[in-house]
């Protein structure tokens, strides 16, 4: 891989300028699903990109009494860690751009690093709402994160590798959402809880503590961070994708599945009342944690008698 | 039982309870009693609505008798049903003094703040004198409500 | 509503500015982790001193400044105001009149209440019901404009009577609304009772006994959730409610599912007194002269309002003008349960307990405000700001 190549990748395709047009682009298609579910409008295509450009232009207020380099830094942070991940995921249907052996614990890890900020984020700051809002983001992640691992796990246990190439390009040629439907679902309402959707927003419910653990936040820290939680969106529904639904093996495919995926995001997301933090926590361990952990085990006992995972 | 026996029971009933303090009784309209009594008297007479349950506690009015009277007057309103009954305490602008009657009816509370800050009258014993609607930095000793206070003139 | 010193403790104030608040008050919640521990209030933010402005108005002058003590029960604000002046000046109402008060009133309820389930929906983070529920809101909104003009402040009142009249095609829109509405508010019973995310956030929560509920003096839709058999409208019948009745709501659950039952069945009750109002109308005139004077006397108004029991209390002189007008809203005997209620309760049921009580801020916050001499004035005019605006920008720029 020469340099040129790579800074391409970082930069513009798949990371980079891609996926960040990408993620505002799937914005807009959430946020026009849940507007027409409930009955109104919704934005017009360019909303989130308004949002965004509006939001980079204006003035970052620093708020007195915390970690300058750490309240600046953070957003940063969380965005590069979501571009980083987009490097090893298959995107519309391509061969992820990197792949080493293990890089699907990697991209998780990378993946949870965005959580990870905003709660410090909010730890950060001295705002009564932010500590609130970090409390119950940290709290959300230890809650959903080891469920969403597992449903992910279930395909890689079942090709034998923690190599998304390797697992991807197995799943093209089977559907093991038939297989694992467990895992499906689990995975599909983690990916929820990891982007805070309705009704998983209990970390940034408006009503109770404004904004949660970015309150504090404006212009360009709040601009970066959003813009992680688009990139963030694909990737994830990228993964469910192609874990589940019979692999993304080109954009036709890719962009049918994610949307698919998108419109019953959508869908949950207007069916429910927020859950509150601990009705939240109470679901992924009572329910969300157990069943994978219970399919997991389903299947490598399967595997260990010799059944090759497909149909 | 028709609505217009209900109610003359009831005031009956009433008039009953607050004979030992009643200074004066009026009927100014059907279905409403309206009895004056000493400050002294108050917390007895709320007692004796309250603990027999007579009605509730609706609403605490203050009045200025007006710039010449000098005097304040607090209507108690309580009622049941139909029937309203009113317990009157007058009290003298310089010495604006009632006791609270938080201790039978905790609702009270805000009436009674209410009271402190319109008309500066003095509730002894209330659990929050605090400011409930007048900002914080309004000016100590003003009393909206009274008459001598004249709303100015907005500038401009 | 004891006093709290709450030096050492963590507290999340909610208002005056906040999103859980759609009207200014500011609340203190003390919490433990996730758990409330303890409330305070403050309100007066929308103070607008209309009962001193009072004094200084013409009886008529008045019924405009009370219309608008609140804008979601405007109506019902001018009808108590109504109903005490006209008892003042000794009127006898034509019973026309007052019917069509009272199908306005029932109107004024609906949009009252489908505003409130919206309201309340959106606290559970439940936007879509509240999506829903206001679109059907817009069904009574466009009835109340047909009938009065007016979406907010409809001013169907005068003293005296009222200045709008039904014909026949108006009842036959009305009643093809209340058709679409009662039939959308069985689907809205439906939810409210069914969904099970939304019960789990509404059953159990808050729960107010029937004696809570009478200590703490609450009123309406509040206190029936809790079992006090308490309607103005049938305790002591105003405008034409002995002719039109209605049947009390009651639930005796007490917690915020009982509150949106409670609502929710009024709704039900609205409807029908509606159109029995529209099916047998009286005829007859809709106004009588009031007189400009009224002599010294004094008298009580008392009406049920969408929130619960509205209390006048007013004080003629003699002169045009009167000598006192005390208003009693139902939201501020509300607010007493809300301290007792919160504690103990989670942090994220604070929105929900609050909108529980249909708090109407506007309708506490009357009286005054003051502005202190001009070098130090509190008021500012347009200008005045202007200026203000432009000197700040200059000086961040230097």
């Amino acid at each position: 891989m020469n340099a040129i190549g790579m800074l391409t990748n970082l930069l513009f395709f798949p990371a980079g300028l891609f996926v960040l047009v990408t993620g505002l682009a799937y914005e807009w298609v959430d946020r026009k699903l849940v507007a027409r579910f409930q009955n109104r409008l919704g934005p017009r295509w360019f909303q989130p990109l308004a949002d965004m450009v509006k939001l980079l232009s204006k003035e970052e207020v620093i708020p007195e009494g915390l970690d300058v380099r750490l309240f600046v830094a953070l957003p940063v942070v969380a965005l590069a860690g979501a571009l980083t991940a987009a490097l090893y995921v298959p995107l519309v249907g391509l061969n992820p751009a990197h792949s080493f052996p293990g890089d699907l614990i990697v991209t998780l890890y990378l993946l949870s690093l965005l959580t990870m900020c905003i709660g410090l984020a909010g730890a950060n700051t001295r705002d009564r709402f932010s500590l609130i809002g970090a409390t119950r983001t940290l709290t959300q992640l230890f809650s959903y994160e080891a469920p969403f691992l597992l449903a992910l796990l279930g395909p890689a246990i079942v090709v034998g590798s923690w190599q998304i190439r390797e697992v991807t390009a197995y799943a093209n040629q089977h559907w093991l959402i038939l297989t694992q439907p467990v895992g499906f679902v689990i995975a599909l309402i983690g990916l929820m809880g990891k982007l805070e959707l309705p009704p998983f927003d209990a970390p940034e419910a408006e009503t109770e503590i404004v904004a949660g653990a970015l309150t504090e936040y404006s212009g360009r820290g709040l601009a970066l961070f959003r813009l992680g939680k688009g990139v963030e969106l694909v990737i994830g529904l990228t993964l469910v994708a192609a874990f589940f639904l019979g692999g993304v093996a080109n954009p036709v495919a890719f962009f049918i599945k994610t949307l698919a995926l998108l419109l019953i995001i959508a869908g949950l997301q207007s069916l429910f009342a927020r859950l509150r933090i601990d009705q939240a926590v109470g679901l992924w361990w009572r329910y969300g944690a157990l069943l994978a952990l219970v399919q997991l085990l389903v299947l490598i006992i399967l595997r260990f008698w010799g059944w090759n995972g497909g149909l | 039982m028709d609505r217009e026996t209900t109610i003359s029971q009831s005031l009956e009933s009433a008039r009953i309870l607050l004979a030992p303090c009643t200074q004066q009784l009026l009927t100014p309209e059907p279905g409403r009693m309206d009895i004056s009594l000493a400050t002294a008297d108050l917390l007895p007479a709320v007692a004796a609505l309250h603990l027999n349950g007579w009605g509730r506690l609706v609403a605490v009015t203050g009045l200025d008798l007006g710039v010449n009277e000098g005097d304040l007057e607090v209507l108690y309103h309580f009622c049941a049903g139909a029937a309203i009954v009113t317990l009157r305490v007058r009290v003298p602008k310089a010495d604006a003094a009632i006791p609270t009657i938080c201790s039978l009816i905790p609702a009270a509370s805000f009436y009674e703040r209410e009271l402190g800050e319109m008309f500066g009258i003095t509730v002894v014993g209330t659990p929050n004198p605090d400011r409930l609607f007048l900002p914080d930095d309004w000016p100590a000793g003003v009393y909206p409500l009274r008459k001598d206070f004249v709303v100015p003139e907005i500038p401009g | 509503m004891q006093k709290n010193d709450q030096a050492d403790k963590f507290i999340i104030p909610i208002g005056p500015q906040h999103p859980a608040l759609k009207e200014p008050g500011h609340f203190e919640f003390t919490v433990d982790g996730e758990i409330v521990t303890g409330a305070t209030i403050r309100l007066g933010y929308v103070h607008r001193g209309i009962e001193k402005a009072t004094e200084s108005r013409t009886w008529v002058q008045n019924l405009y400044l009370l219309e608008r003590v609140c804008g979601i029960c405007s109506h019902i604000h001018a009808t108590a105001y109504c109903l005490g002046v006209e008892r003042l000046a000794g009127l006898s109402v034509p019973p026309r009149a007052q019917a069509i008060r009272e199908l306005v009133v029932e109107l004024e309820r609906i949009h009252s209440h489908m505003l409130w389930l919206g309201v309340a929906a959106h606290e559970a983070g439940f936007d879509t019901l509240f999506m829903y529920s206001w679109r059907d809101r817009e069904t009574v909104m466009d009835i109340l404009e047909g009938l009065t003009g007016n979406r907010v402040h409809y001013s169907a009142n005068i003293l005296g009577g009222v200045k709008i009249d039904v014909d026949a095609e108006q009842t036959k829109t009305i009643l093809q609304g209340v058709d679409f509405l009662e039939k959308r508010t069985h689907h809205y019973l439906d939810v409210v009772t069914t969904d099970s995310a939304f019960v789990q956030r509404t059953a159990g929560i808050a729960v107010m006994s029937k004696a809570v509920a009478e200590h703490f003096g609450a009123v309406g839709p509040t206190a029936r959730a809790s079992g006090v058999t308490q309607d103005i409208r049938i305790d002591a019948p105003y405008l034409a409610y002995e002719d039109f009745p209605v049947e009390i709501v009651l639930d005796t659950a007490g917690d915020l599912k009982a509150r949106f039952v409670v609502r929710v069945q009024e709704l039900f009750q609205s409807y029908q007194v509606i159109r029995a109002i529209l099916d047998k109308l009286p005829a007859g005139e809709l106004a009588v002269t009031m007189p400009r004077r009224i002599k010294e006397n004094e008298t009580i108004s008392r009406v049920e309002a969408p929130r619960g029991e509205l209390f006048y209390y007013l004080k003629s002189n003699g002169t045009d003008k009167p000598e006192r007008i005390k208003i009693r809203t139902p939201s501020i005997c509300n607010f007493g349960t809300v301290p007792a209620l919160a504690a103990g309760h989670q942090l994220a049921d604070m929105p929900m307990i609050l909108a529980g009580i249909d708090p109407c801020f506007s309708c506490n916050d009357r009286m005054v405000t003051i502005h202190r001499p001009a070098d130090d004035s509190q008021t500012w005019t347009w200008e005045m700001l202007r200026q203000y605006g432009i000197s700040y920008y200059r000086e961040k720029e230097r």
